[in-house]
């Protein structure tokens, strides 16, 4: 049964239509990149998933249920949650933001400590980063961190909104390496939203592209490149992809 | 809410433990010189005869000592007929002695006794050299002199038996301004002011070379000094102040005002000298009078204890209602303008409001301190949540934080520099309002400014005032502190930006 899905999904924001009538399934355990120039509903379609947002008409789908609005906080603990811009917690140190969720849920320290070390160690952070706080890091540490912390409980959904935006082209070719290994070392539901085509093909299996607020094609990169549904999706894989 | 409940029953009872005994009296008086020391020749009397006695020197004004015995405060304190008439009953003519203690038994229950013996009626004084240069012999003269700079005390200038009425009756077209009465003296010996009004028994009349203009339409009424007793007050207790009825002149009351503004006696001093010379003591008791620093010691005591027990209160009210103003964005504008419109109430107005309700006392200074401490922390724990980077905001609900746990391990922490410095700000500003609360009998570090004031007596005034400075310092010190302790630094340093 597909995670995560919406169902005949509208969502206004005033007058203005974020999304139309969006009937999307999306496929388990691969990276499906969301695409398309800014405005046409790319983020809007992720908070959708984790309860940030919610339908004005329609039903949004997660863990294969509909989402239950009166309990999201337990929905949210079970999706990995990263944003550009990271929003690292900075009176916390590096431990703290990373271990935060688990000490909520009462983990005894030395399960806490494992952890930490674990997550630090796989994407690549020096364990003596552990008690400094964010202000103390480069950019690059600073979203690997954020890639620890909404990773900690382990989650089976992860939602990454343009989570390496704001990051130079050296240290984003080497997160986005990191990336790929960490998904080939365990195989998760990723929705990753970005603006960036060469990301999303680089990165997800899947693809998925909005324009203003309708899926305009869906589908893996090769058969959207090949078949493009229609001129705007032509001229915007060129727009992207030429340099 | 359990722990604010607590907190004001403390206040209650610290407020109502002191009074002590029911059998102690209460003696309260205005905050003048003349008024300290018939409270406090009342006072060495009924000790002689063997009664317990408590002190409330200083009230803030004929309305807060009346209301402070309408309400059993106080049991009685020295009064002047002419005031009683006007401020008090505000009757339309003049009326005898008789009919005065008449109208008061009969309508607040109170007994009048009978005179001191003398009348300290209201006069306008200038400097004599200055009377002799222009001419000036009665308050008709003035009307020819418009240049000349007029202060008044506040209560005469709106008192109907003071300013209004002089200024009709003698059609003075000068607009006056207000001074507290113990800074005239000062402004006119510095010849930044040259009239003011006075009372004719006062030693500083002596002190300063004052000439009294002569009343030669007979506008000003009477002022007979007497006891003012609160009803049903122990019959024993009203003969022994009786007693004191007829034993003091005009000239007599001038030389004990003197005694303390000229020769800086104390009033008790003054008040045993008297007492001893009107053969009114039955027994010799030496007084014993607490030295400078334990005095000092038990107001700094006292200071902090009105200060922080307000702060405390405002704490926990204002920072639970700062978050409410965050979450629920439909009450943040009139709540904040409650707590505005509290700060623009001048303190000792808000003084004033809280005798009715809670009388005189600790209690009252501490809900005055305590709504005053409000706005700061209130503003500053709404402005700061509200700040937030949104996307901080939004990662902690989107992880999955409820939110309780987002209010109280990221929002709250977030605020915390900012909340700090409001509780801060509200800390100082008590400990300098607090100085204040000596006007309605709260005692503190503001009782010798009071008292300084009223005797025009600088070194008092700094008696209080240079600890409470010195308070103000090391409360900023001890927040620096906290902030150090309780904050990571390069928070703080955000703050400051």
């Amino acid at each position: 049964m597909a995670q995560i899905a919406l169902q005949n999904v509208s969502k206004l924001y005033g007058d203005a239509t974020a999304l139309q009538n969006v009937d999307l399934t999306f496929t388990n355990l691969v990276t499906t990149a969301v695409v398309g120039p800014s405005g046409s509903g790319k983020s809007t379609m992720l908070q959708l998933i984790n309860g940030l947002v919610r339908p004005d008409q329609g039903q949004v789908f997660a863990f294969g249920k509909p989402i239950d609005y009166q309990h999201l906080p337990e929905l949210r603990l079970q999706i990995g949650y990263a944003v550009q811009g990271i929003g690292l917690f900075p009176h916390l140190t590096v431990e703290a933001n990373i271990t935060l969720l688990a000490r909520l849920a009462r983990w005894d320290a030395e399960r806490i400590k494992a952890r930490t070390e674990e997550l630090m160690t796989l994407v690549n952070l020096p364990l003596s980063y552990a008690l400094r706080y964010p202000h103390e890091l480069s950019g690059g540490e600073q979203q690997r961190v954020g890639l620890c912390r909404a990773m900690t409980l382990n989650p089976e959904i992860f939602l990454l909104d343009e989570p390496f935006g704001a990051l130079d082209p050296i240290t984003r070719n080497e997160i986005q390496r990191e990336f790929l290994h960490l998904q080939g070392s365990e195989a998760r539901t990723i929705i990753l939203v970005t603006h960036d085509l060469r990301e999303a093909l680089k990165l997800a299996q899947r693809l998925v592209v909005l324009d203003r607020g309708c899926v305009v094609q869906h589908g893996t990169g090769a058969e959207i490149l090949e078949n493009p549904a229609n001129g705007f999706i032509r001229s915007f894989f060129q727009s992207q992809l030429d340099p | 809410m359990r722990a604010l409940i607590i907190l004001l029953m403390t206040a209650l009872l610290l407020g109502g433990g002191a009074n002590g005994g029911s059998r102690t009296v209460v003696v309260g008086s205005k905050h003048f010189n003349e008024g300290y020391i018939l409270a406090e020749i009342i006072a060495q009397l009924l000790e002689d005869r063997g009664v317990r006695v408590a002190r409330k020197f200083g009230l803030g004004g004929t309305l807060i000592c009346f209301e402070a015995l309408k309400n059993g405060e106080i049991d009685v304190y020295p009064e002047y007929s002419g005031t009683l008439a006007e401020a008090i009953l505000k009757l339309p003519r003049r009326v005898s002695y008789a009919e005065l203690q008449h109208a008061l038994k009969r309508r607040f229950g109170m007994d009048l006794l009978e005179s001191f013996g003398f009348n300290n009626t209201y006069a306008i004084a200038l400097r004599r050299k200055l009377a002799e240069q222009r001419g000036l012999k009665t308050i008709s003269d003035l009307a020819k002199f418009p240049d000349l700079r007029i202060g008044l005390s506040y209560e005469f200038l709106n008192r109907n038996d003071g300013w209004p009425g002089l200024a009709r009756t003698y059609g003075l077209a000068v607009r006056p301004v207000g001074i507290e009465h113990g800074l005239a003296y000062q402004a006119i010996r510095e010849n930044t002011l040259d009239v003011t009004d006075v009372y004719t028994t006062d030693g500083d009349i002596r002190k300063f070379d004052l000439f009294l203009l002569e009343d030669d339409k007979d506008y000003f009424s009477q002022y007979l000094a007497a006891p003012l007793v609160r009803g049903g007050v122990d019959e024993r207790i009203t003969a022994i102040v009786g007693e004191l009825a007829g034993t003091i002149t005009d000239d007599q009351v001038r030389r004990l005002n003197a005694m303390v503004i000229l020769e800086g006696k104390s009033f008790a001093e003054v008040a045993n000298h008297f007492l001893g010379e009107a053969g009114l003591l039955t027994a010799e008791r030496p007084r014993v009078e607490e030295s400078k620093w334990v005095s000092l010691l038990y107001r700094t005591v006292r200071h902090l204890e009105l200060t922080f027990i307000a702060l405390l209160a405002g704490i926990i009210v204002a920072i639970p209602a700062g978050i409410l103003v965050y979450r629920v964005r439909a009450i943040s504008r009139p709540v904040m303008y409650m707590a505005g419109l509290l700060q623009t109430i001048p303190s000792i107005a808000l003084l004033a409001f809280m005798i009715p309700i809670f009388g005189i006392g600790v209690k009252p200074a501490i809900v005055a301190l305590f709504l005053y401490s409000l706005l700061p922390i209130l503003r500053n724990t709404a402005a700061s949540l509200v700040s937030i980077d949104p996307v901080l905001k939004k990662v902690s609900v989107g992880m999955g934080l409820t939110p309780g746990q987002s209010l109280r391990y990221i929002e709250l922490p977030l605020a915390a520099p900012t909340i700090l410095a409001g509780i801060r700000t509200a800390a100082v500003i008590n400990i300098g309002t607090a100085t204040l609360a000596a006007f309605i009998g709260a005692g503190g570090l503001g009782e010798p400014i009071v008292t300084g004031l009223a005797l025009n007596n600088t070194s008092l005034i700094l008696e209080g005032a240079i600890p409470a400075a010195i308070l103000a310092i090391l409360t900023e010190w001890a927040f620096e502190g906290l902030e150090k302790v309780l904050i990571p630094r390069h928070l703080l340093q955000r703050v400051a930006e």
